[in-house]
């Protein structure tokens, strides 16, 4: 399995392939290869919309990390 | 002679009259997706309902074997009925605490009662199915002159009287919205085989989305007589595939196909799912049984576990599961050898036979493997960030790690004949022929040897010691 890391300054929950799958700031296991990863409503105060990544070797300790920062007007 | 003449035309008008009604015979045929948003759709309930939570996350995988497999998991579930505990302040058994069932073959016929009518499956199901000679019952039908009639047509078989009698005598006419309405756990996954590609063929909505056909509308009976489908004796159930109109793929499929230098199992499960995207190509496919891709329907619970967007995945993210629990009831024999007593290389239709069959048991213990690597693999990663945290706490100002949502207790359990001690009683088990005709001391025993099996198995022990049930 691989590790994903979603950075937001709030808990918010995560969409991985346009389906909730986790929580900001907590490990969320998937499987290897490419997702869409954006975070739950509000949808529009956070940037960037989405990320692609391909996960492959990661672990629970190094896992792959994105980072979504809050819009300014919030 | 005039009158002679006249008798043998009415015969043959008779004949012809018959043929062509019996070329009307046709098998029912799976409707097209519904464009009404409320038609219920059957897939996993995302919310738990009455006694059952998700943090005790429990999924049952029943192989196939005729009657035999069907008993076995008939006493398992009889065990877990009679297994009382309480979790989080509330008293229940086991058996309320079931999520999914995955199901191939013999063990088809258990989940999909249970799933459809719950307790009365502890009634009904012994004197409906299990203690009646569903194979003779079959064949009487065979004799039916209507039913030749029915079987000259091409689109009617021998398939088509077994689903008949599975829907007239033990499913009730049900079709998969009895399954769907209310939505209510456990989600009965029914396994079947596709002819073409070999690929296992799940009968729940997001497969069939790739029909465009509606699941909803389709006979329980038939999904089972498909998952049930032994080859040669049965013929295969034949699906529409129906032109995609408004189809969209959904985006972890779409993720998949780009996947083949980074996951090739990703890859080739999005891969041999759109291929009925093509309903050009393929407008049609026949299904078979579903032991011939996984005979103990343990793929759809390890795919619910491992992919991204399984059911068991999204949960466990989610953070909602905290055990999970996985049952495997494999009522697998041994087939007594003969052919390697002889220096004759064996005839065409033994080959035949044994060429069907003969890759039903070749994955059976590495999907058994492959589920407790997975389980290990997640344990191992839960110790790593304890131990991690633990030095790091001993840091002044250290930022703490990552963590899981939260962490879950795993348990993989399998039933089988082959953990019991007494080899004669395990001799006699591995010995029953697959079929749907035993006698009611077999049944007897092979519902007692499921509980037993299940109440000596050392991983349920753990289990229920860390529910602290004694």
């Amino acid at each position: 399995m691989e590790y994903l890391l979603v950075h937001f300054p709030r808990s918010r929950r995560v969409l991985i392939d346009d389906e909730f799958n986790g929580r900001t700031n907590e490990l969320i296991e998937l499987e290897a290869g490419r997702h869409t990863v954006s975070l739950g409503p509000p949808y529009d105060n956070y940037e960037p919309d989405e990320y692609t990544v391909i996960l492959k070797n990661t672990s629970a300790l190094d896992p792959r990390e994105v980072t979504f920062e809050l819009k300014e007007h919030e | 002679m005039s009158l002679k003449n006249t008798s043998s035309s009415c015969v043959i008008v008779a004949c012809a009259f018959f043929l062509t009604l019996g070329g009307c015979a046709h098998y029912p045929v799976n409707g097209p997706s519904s464009r009404h948003d409320e038609t219920p759709r059957y897939e996993f309930a995302p919310e738990a309902n009455g006694l059952n939570t998700d943090s005790l996350f429990l999924c049952l995988a029943f192989s196939g074997g005729g009657t035999r497999a069907a008993a076995l998991s008939y006493g398992v579930l009889e065990k877990l009925r009679h297994t009382r505990l309480t979790w989080k302040g509330v008293e229940k058994s086991l058996l309320d605490e079931v999520d999914c069932i995955s199901s191939v073959s013999g063990g088809s016929f258990t989940a999909a009662y249970y799933g459809l009518f719950g307790d009365r499956i502890f009634e009904e199901f012994r004197p409906k199915f299990l203690d009646v000679n569903i194979q003779r019952t079959l064949i009487w039908r065979l004799f039916n002159p209507i039913n030749w009639v029915r079987l000259a047509s091409p689109y009617f078989n021998r398939i088509d009287l077994a689903a008949e009698y599975y829907d007239e005598h033990l499913f009730e006419g049900n079709t998969f919205v009895a399954l769907a309405q209310p939505p209510r756990r456990p989600f009965v996954i029914i396994n079947a085989t596709n002819m073409v590609n070999g690929e296992r063929f799940e009968f729940t909505q997001e497969q069939f989305d790739f029909l465009a056909s509606d699941l909803s509308s389709y006979p329980v009976a038939r999904a089972v007589a498909a998952s049930s489908a032994f080859p040669f004796l049965l013929s295969p159930i034949t699906l529409k595939n129906y032109p995609h109109v408004e189809f969209q793929l959904p985006k972890d499929y779409q993720a998949g196909l780009h996947d083949y230098d980074d996951n090739r199992r990703r890859y080739y499960w999005a891969k041999n799912r759109t291929i009925y995207l093509d309903d050009e190509q393929y407008p049609y496919l026949h299904l078979m049984d579903g032991g011939l891709s996984d005979n103990i329907g343990l793929r759809p619970i390890e795919a619910a576990y491992r992919r991204t967007g399984g059911f068991i995945r999204r949960l466990i993210n989610e953070g909602r599961i905290e055990k999970l629990v996985i049952i495997v009831v494999n009522a697998r024999t041994v087939e007594k050898d003969d052919l390697s007593r002889s220096e004759s290389p064996p005839g065409i239709l033994t080959v035949a036979a044994k060429t069907a069959t003969i890759a039903m048991e070749h994955y059976s213990v590495e999907t058994i493997e492959t589920m407790k690597e997975l389980r290990r693999e997640r344990m191992k990663a839960q110790h790593n960030l304890a131990a991690c945290q633990k030095r790091l706490d001993q840091c002044p100002g250290s930022t703490p790690l990552p963590a899981f949502a939260t962490t879950i207790d795993p348990y993989v359990i399998e039933v089988n004949f082959e953990a019991l001690r007494d080899p004669a009683q395990r001799d006699d088990l591995q010995s029953l022929p697959t079929s749907f005709a035993l006698t009611g001391e077999q049944v007897d025993a092979l519902i007692q040897v499921g509980q037993q099996l299940l109440e000596e198995s050392p991983d349920y022990r753990a289990f229920l010691e860390d529910l602290m049930i004694p």
